[in-house]
């Protein structure tokens, strides 16, 4: 226990420690919110009242679109601290994580905690916009959305983990989380309703373990049932796999086996690690 | 009593190399054991075996009676090491550095800051406690990871080529510092350096070379095995020297290195005297000179130790 402590401590001193990194990690949030929230409500809100015209009004991309960019600020996050273990490797600081008696799950779960730490304080920022893109959730639905956040964010952690004991090198990580974190973004419903795609497309968002986060995040934040069934359709918060539909458990209890496999995952890589 | 670190047939092959060839040794309780070879020899796929970090092929480690195989987390326990490079971390003071390690060794929480204090004081850096590491200056850094390496009390310290990097005056200083420690914990220490003079403190030495321990002594015993003296000369004419030498002593044992000629005698005070009249050639420059751990090691694997196997 102490070993996993010691090990989440100390990366989120280093987060705090590193202005520059706070700062800039809040700039892709921002500027999707200005480009998404602002420049692209106007023509989604026309094109949904196009689609229907009852109950068009009561849609608010900015509302919808904002869990979305939560989301997307913790999977961000979540897998560019994950690679403070490639970071460690360079430094060789790994090495003297390795040659101590912590136990290898406990690496592991430390490394997951604490860059899961780092993506929920980053999101829970992003909550201090809210008046200013006037929009408004109830209190009780953010406070109760923030564990959450810390699940997904271990989960999106646990990911960026293995990439990390795949990829050796800082700046191969770094293409390849970017060639690997835009689709999963744009292909969970995210920034648009992804309903009515391509079957093949289709397939791939079903399979992003970003689709249920999304989903959850705006299930919780957004008041589903004081919607219209048609704007919540529209909206694509009815996923269904296999025919079936999904629930807001069965997605939650997904998160969390997501996770509780990427950190033995990890674990195995840290047993096998010779720094 | 039993020996601290005990090999036994340790192996490591790799797909096409057998880098360490079923090497045995003993390693006593409170002893500083040198580990020497020339790069490539083997000598760090061994010490990462011993520290569990690589596992050997075939053979047993034992560490404080501990199996490095099956016991892992025990062995990592009873030993500190200081490696090659730096693992401090340089974003955090000296302070949190160390409290991090009592953490991850399971130092009880009421002795932390005690322990902490007592080995700063062993390496001078009492005052810098509260400094960000990125501030130190290079022997400032090793001698925080040696405090470190210090903090849960280890059986046996590694000393991974411990002042590489470092200039001459600071290297010397880190000597007093390790040599205070051995007097005041008796604490056992597994070296290695490329500086040979640094491997005379050792109370034993194993030389390694191409995956086989050569030659295991004392520092002292391993010179007497080479015998004599060694008296290295110039002259105007090395040919014509050379061949003057090989004519008039018996059984020379000459070698050449650049512009000096190596000669191997057993004792040179009788010798001395008589050689210089005998030689027609003028000398240019003379010295004679017990032999050092170069010679055991030039001898035992015929190159210096500078010189990359590839």
């Amino acid at each position: 226990m102490e070993g996993i402590f010691a090990i989440w401590q100390r990366d989120l001193t280093k987060f705090f420690r590193d202005r520059a990194r706070l700062i800039g990690s809040f700039s892709m949030p921002i500027l999707f919110l200005l480009i998404f929230g602002g420049g692209m409500s106007g023509s989604m809100e026309t094109m949904m009242a196009g689609n229907m015209p009852d109950g068009a009004e009561s849609f608010n991309y900015v509302e919808f679109v904002f869990p979305g960019i939560v989301a997307m600020t913790l999977l961000m996050t979540s897998i560019f601290s994950a690679m403070s273990v490639i970071e460690d490797k360079d430094f060789g600081y790994m090495k003297e994580i390795l040659v101590s008696p912590i136990s290898r799950v406990s690496i592991a779960i430390g490394k997951m905690l604490g860059a899961a730490t780092i993506a929920t304080i980053q999101g829970i920022l992003l909550f201090f916009l809210i008046p200013f893109l006037g929009i408004s959730y109830s209190i009780m639905a953010l406070i109760q959305v923030i564990p959450f956040m810390f699940l997904l964010g271990c989960a999106l952690s646990g990911l960026g983990l293995l990439f990390a004991s795949v990829i050796r090198s800082t700046q191969g990580f770094q293409l390849t989380v970017q060639i690997l974190v835009m689709p999963m973004i744009f292909l969970s419903g995210a920034l648009f309703p992804v309903s009515n795609m391509p079957a093949w497309m289709d397939v791939i968002v079903k399979i992003n373990p970003v689709t249920y986060g999304v989903d959850v995040m705006k299930k919780l934040m957004i008041e589903v049932d004081n919607i219209p069934a048609a704007v919540s359709e529209a909206m694509g918060l009815n996923i269904t796999v296999l025919g079936r539909e999904v629930t807001m458990f069965a997605e939650v209890l997904f998160i969390a086996g997501f996770a509780a496999v990427l950190v033995l995952f990890a674990t195995f890589s840290f047993q096998r690690a010779n720094a | 009593m039993d020996p601290v670190i005990s090999v036994k047939d340790l192996t490591k092959k790799y797909k096409q190399t057998e880098a360490v060839k079923a090497i045995n040794f003993e390693v006593e309780e409170g002893e500083i054991f040198g580990f020497l070879g020339p790069n490539g020899a083997g000598k760090s796929t061994t010490i990462n075996m011993i520290c569990t970090m690589l596992k050997p092929t075939s053979g047993s480690i034992m560490i404080n009676g501990y199996d490095a195989k099956k016991e892992k987390d025990k062995v990592r326990a009873s030993i500190g090491i200081i490696f090659q490079e730096n693992t401090l971390d340089e974003k955090l003071t000296a302070n949190e550095n160390l409290m991090l390690h009592c953490r991850f060794y399971g130092v009880p929480k009421d002795k932390r800051q005690e322990r902490i204090g007592e080995v700063l004081e062993i390496v001078d850096l009492v005052d810098e406690r509260k400094q960000r590491v990125e501030t130190f200056s290079g022997g400032m850094k090793r001698r925080l990871e040696i405090a470190r390496g210090l903090l849960h009390y280890p059986k046996v310290l590694f000393l991974d080529e411990p002042t590489v990097g470092l200039d001459p005056q600071t290297r010397a200083h880190l000597w007093e510092y390790i040599l205070k420690l051995k007097e005041k914990a008796g604490i056992t220490m597994f070296l290695t350096t490329h500086y040979l003079d640094e491997a005379e403190i050792s109370d034993r030495v194993a030389i390694m070379d191409q995956g086989e321990i050569i030659a295991l002594d004392s520092p002292t015993s391993l010179k007497d095995q080479l015998g004599g003296d060694m008296i290295e000369l110039s002259t105007e004419d090395n040919d014509q020297a050379l061949r003057e030498i090989e004519e008039k002593v018996e059984g020379a044992d000459v070698s050449v290195e650049g512009d000096t000629i190596h000669l191997k005698v057993e004792s040179s005070d009788a010798f001395i005297s008589s050689f210089i009249k005998t030689l027609e050639i003028p000398i240019t420059r003379l010295n004679i000179r017990k032999p050092t751990l170069n010679d055991v090691f030039l001898a035992f694997t015929g190159r210096k130790i500078g010189d990359a196997k590839e």
